[in-house]
């Protein structure tokens, strides 16, 4: 049996950086929208299952009603059976529990933040994130179709990792202690709570770490990126201060907002390097957009970029693999 | 002395109050530009921009609502509603928020504000757009209610209901926007004070409105028969004249009150009640009421014309106590 | 925006003056003291505070039958709030309001209201009224999600936006529209959504979270101030008792209660703020010990002020109107 997964966060999307940028709102049913097709998708590539996260919006729930509505739903489509907590842990455990599966890929869709906590939960299981987040760097804009049929082709493949870039990501360590990880930046902050959670005060900010990085990407990273281009396939991550001090670049660090901000530092970070400092105030260490990792004054921060980090689907190269295989060819 | 149409009326007793106050505005559906529905406002926007002769999008609620809030927080609004029957769809705000905000808060809040309600039959509008609500608001305690019937009235009462520290409901009659009338004085009209239209000895016609002209006809056509009709326009309907009535209704010992409303429920029965209640003694006869038919209001000419009260509707009323 | 360590405490005080006020709301109504209805803000106590540190004396707010913390966050004085509770003649209304009728022009607040949704056109009445005078107030209206289902929400979001209006919507989402939950009364899991579809900006945050209530309101005042519009802000939380005292609110599963009483916005704020060293348990003493007796203070207040007379019942139906309408 070939089966998928598919995680949508029913949180993603409704951040403040609505209000202090101009960043993309997709709504809850537009998601369950993307979903069908998602479905719809790889069901005609032949997938037999997709099990779905449950959530507060019950999205999975939509799709089924929806489709079976139609008369169009002829896979499986299950509900992971679990008491939700409505927190990112949801996420985490979906991910675990679809793993343990065997789903053939795992289909995340929200922001870098949903990515970030999907990837805690798999260690092998290639990963197709779609976003309907905030402007994001992981997750890719794509419409559904094409992320069911690239799903598919990963779940119905031999070797799908022929067709997956294997990422990096930044293991955060505070005295020593693993705290957390992220996909693409860790950024430090002198705010000491995580109030909204989200970051957008360039003020605030006074380190960069990240894993890759582009001048095409919104969002912290893009600092970097503006800085000195780091790709996926880079064994490399950069780190970055910033201060009153030292060269400006302009960032777009959220959507519509491209800000003047002083890099007094930069370096590259090989693949196994720690990035550490101590913490001179009370801090917070937002991970992929979102204020996360508290710490005190005194603290040894520890930054790590390793490529230990998911297998991620690349929909144009494993949508022209299944072609090579006959993938369309009817039967 | 001055000849304007009723609605020329209606627009100079908001544009004096307009050029003396920046915080007296004006706003409702298609009052701009357009002019409202019925070209009352026309042109109004140009000599006050359209900051203060607003066009509002097609929510009732909201329309009366804002009055409601900017009334609280230091402006004079004037809220048009394009047909009175619209109050339906705006009558919380009204009802719940205007009429009962001063009192509820112990009188800690004033609500300077005035609502137009274009009223009445007779422009084969048919159900909808040809109502006389008036009892639904003048059976709310907090809500001060006017009706004019002319030129001199309209201006008058606009700039009273403007001035007035309550939410003023301003009715107007859409079949006498375009009638044109002396206007001798500029002056405000205070509320409750009714007038008498013609005087007579044997019989008060109280009535407001289109109907006041109704009724002159019907007297008229009842001298040649040698009856004498008293005609009082009220005008206000709250506070309402009760004093003029008496005075009225005590010389003639007859009373016949006309209105356009449908009669059940209407305020003219608690207009007749109260001649009942208050001046039994003074009656030679029991107090008639003229009214609708009793039926929504038809669309054809013909039927529209039958379900209105008419001069000789009145005459026959008339007769009746006589 | 920034928040400083005294406008974090003086959220404090503010959410304990509530929860307090509340709390002694409750147990004064089973007692038979409160006549009528109260509707508690239990719970919900992180949101309008929060809200209200953003705010000036002469902007406004509107508010809803759940008024209490809406009102005590924007200044009003707790004698006068519960003389007007006891229905007493020196209460905020002369004993003509009671709980879902409080008003305080002077602090701008403009009035609790019974209605649900009637507050949505109010705000925009305040909000049109500052644009015409000229000044940079705001208006802030809560609301809660079941409001959100009236068609005055719709017409006053349309209306602010077209017009930018200095308005700011904050739904306090309790999660139920008196007993049914929000994903039976309505087809989408956040009110923030509706936004979109009036060109507003829609969030979410957490509304048992008094920094990140603050943090975007902050950002969707100063948005207001500078005549940029409106925001919906969603805050979400949960109301911790019944609709209305006496309700036993069957309808609520217990898991759902229990996970919520988990995030008390109350325990969970005063533990952040001894944590980061904003203040300390001393001080968090003292502020409850203050509290605590400013409720008593108010009790005493209210139980020694007179019932309002009859003859004043026919008072302020009218500025100048009073003895017409004695008549019956």
């Amino acid at each position: 049996m070939t089966s998928i997964g598919i995680i949508a966060n029913p949180a993603s999307g409704k951040d403040i950086r609505r209000l202090v940028s101009y960043a993309t709102t997709i709504d809850n049913n537009e998601k369950v929208n993307i979903c069908k097709r998602i479905v719809l998708a790889a069901q005609g590539m032949g997938v037999d299952e997709a099990l779905f996260m449950p959530d507060t919006f019950m999205i999975g729930c939509a799709v089924q009603d929806s489709l079976e509505n139609d008369g169009v739903l002829s896979l499986a489509l299950g509900l992971l059976d679990f008491e939700i907590e409505a927190t990112m842990d949801d996420t985490v455990r979906a991910a675990r529990m679809m793993e343990r599966h065997g789903v053939g890929c795992l289909v995340v869709l929200g922001g870098d933040g949903t990515s970030r906590a999907a990837v805690k939960g798999i260690t092998d299981t290639p990963l197709l994130s779609v976003s309907t987040g905030t402007n994001n760097v992981y997750p890719a804009m794509m419409e559904g179709t094409v992320a069911g049929m690239a799903a598919a082709a990963a779940a119905l493949m031999d070797d799908p990792r022929e067709c997956c870039i294997h990422d990096k990501k930044i293991t955060v360590r505070v005295n020593g202690e693993v705290r957390d990880i992220a996909l693409i930046d860790a950024v430090v902050s002198d705010d000491f709570y995580a109030g909204a959670r989200a970051i957008w005060d360039p003020e605030r900010i006074k380190r960069i770490v990240v894993s890759r990085c582009h001048p095409a990407t919104i969002g912290f990273s893009a600092v970097a990126g503006a800085y000195e281009i780091v790709e996926d396939t880079d064994d490399y991550g950069l780190a970055v201060s910033l201060g009153s001090e030292g060269e400006g670049v302009l960032a777009p660090i959220a959507a519509g907002v491209l800000t003047p901000v002083r890099v007094s530092e930069a370096r590259r970070l090989a693949l196994g390097e720690e990035y550490r400092f101590t913490a001179e105030t009370r801090c917070m260490i937002a991970l992929d957009g979102e204020r996360e990792v508290r710490v005190q004054p005194g603290d040894e921060v520890s930054l790590t970029v390793n490529r230990d980090g998911p297998w991620r689907v690349v929909p144009r190269k494993i949508l022209a693999r299944a072609a090579e295989l006959g993938m369309y060819k009817i039967k | 002395m001055k000849m304007m149409t009723y609605a020329e009326g209606i627009r100079e007793g908001m544009s004096i109050r307009m050029r003396e106050d920046p915080n007296v505005i004006l706003f409702g559906e298609d009052v701009g530009k357009f002019g409202g529905c019925f070209g009352v406002s026309m042109g109004m926007i140009d000599e006050f921009g359209p900051e203060r002769v607003r066009d509002t999008p097609i929510s009732e609620g909201a329309i009366i609502g804002c009055a409601v809030g900017s009334a609280a927080t230091g402006l004079r609004p004037i809220a048009e509603l394009m047909f009175c029957d619209f109050l339906t769809v705006g009558m919380d705000q009204l009802v719940n928020q205007a009429a009962k905000m001063r009192y509820m808060f112990g009188g800690k809040i004033s609500l300077p504000m005035v609502v137009r309600l274009p009223a009445g039959a007779g422009t084969g509008a048919a159900a909808q757009h040809s109502q006389s609500l008036e009892a639904w608001l003048t059976h709310v305690p907090g809500l001060k209610v006017v009706y004019p019937s002319c030129a001199e009235d309209a201006l008058g009462l606009m700039l009273t209901a403007i001035d007035d520290d309550n939410p003023v409901m301003y009715f107007e009659n859409k079949v006498l926007l375009g009638m044109k009338s002396e206007v001798n004085s500029f002056d405000p009209i205070p509320l409750g004070k009714g007038k008498i239209c013609r005087e007579g000895e044997d019989l008060t016609v109280i009535t407001y409105g289109k109907q006041v002209y109704d009724a002159l006809e019907a007297a008229g056509k009842l001298a040649e028969e040698g009856v004498s009709v008293e005609v009082i326009d009220l005008r206000s309907l709250y506070p309402l004249d009760k004093a003029l009535i008496a005075e009225s209704v005590s010389k003639t010992h007859r009373a016949l009150v006309v209105t356009e409303e449908v009669k059940r429920g209407g305020y003219g029965g608690e207009i007749s009640a109260m001649i009942g209640e208050e001046l039994f003694d003074y009656l030679d006869a029991p107090v008639v009421r003229i009214g609708a038919l009793d039926t929504p209001v038809p669309f054809a000419p013909v039927l529209e014309q039958y379900y209105m009260p008419s001069a000789q509707d009145i005459i026959v009323g008339a007769k009746k106590i006589l | 925006m920034a928040i400083s360590k005294e406008q974090m405490k003086d959220m404090y005080v503010k959410m304990r003056r509530i929860r307090d006020f509340e709390s002694t709301a409750a147990k004064l109504f089973a007692e038979g003291k409160i006549p009528g209805f109260v509707h508690l803000y239990l719970g919900e106590e992180a949101i309008a505070p929060a809200v209200c540190e953003c705010l000036r004396d002469d902007d406004f707010i509107t508010s809803t039958h759940r008024g209490h913390g809406h009102i005590i966050a924007k200044g009003g004085d707790l004698n006068l709030m519960m003389a007007e509770l006891f229905g007493r003649e020196t209460g905020y209304c002369k004993g003509k309001g009671g709980s879902m009728h409080i008003a305080d022009r002077d602090k701008g607040i403009l009035g609790a209201n019974g209605i649900v949704g009637a507050g949505h056109c109010i705000a925009c009445g305040a909000g049109l009224s500052a644009k015409i005078r000229g000044t940079d107030q705001v208006c802030v209206c809560f609301f809660g999600d079941g409001s959100t289902n009236q068609g005055t929400f719709h017409e006053s979001l349309n209306m602010a936006s077209i017009w930018k209006l200095p308005v700011i919507f904050v739904c306090e989402n309790n999660h139920y529209g008196i007993s049914m939950s929000q994903d039976r009364h309505q087809a989408i899991k956040d009110v923030a959504d509706r936004g979109a579809a009036y060109n507003i900006p829609g969030i979410a945050v957490d509304g048992n979270d008094p920094l990140a209530v603050y943090e975007a309101a902050a950002e969707a005042v100063a948005r207001a101030r500078a005549g940029k519009g409106p925001t919906l802000l969603e805050c979400k939380t949960y109301r911790q008792h019944g609709h209305f005292e006496g309700d036993p609110a069957i309808y609520k599963p217990k898991e759902e209660q229990a996970a919520w009483m988990e995030k008390d916005p109350m325990p969970r704020y005063a533990k952040f703020l001894v944590e980061n060293g904003v203040m300390t348990q001393e001080e968090v003493d003292a502020v409850d010990a203050q509290v605590a007796q400013e409720i008593e203070d108010s009790i005493a207040f209210a139980d020694a002020q007179p019932f309002p007379s009859v003859e004043s019942a026919v008072v302020d139906v009218y500025s100048d109107i009073v003895e017409e309408v004695r008549d019956r």
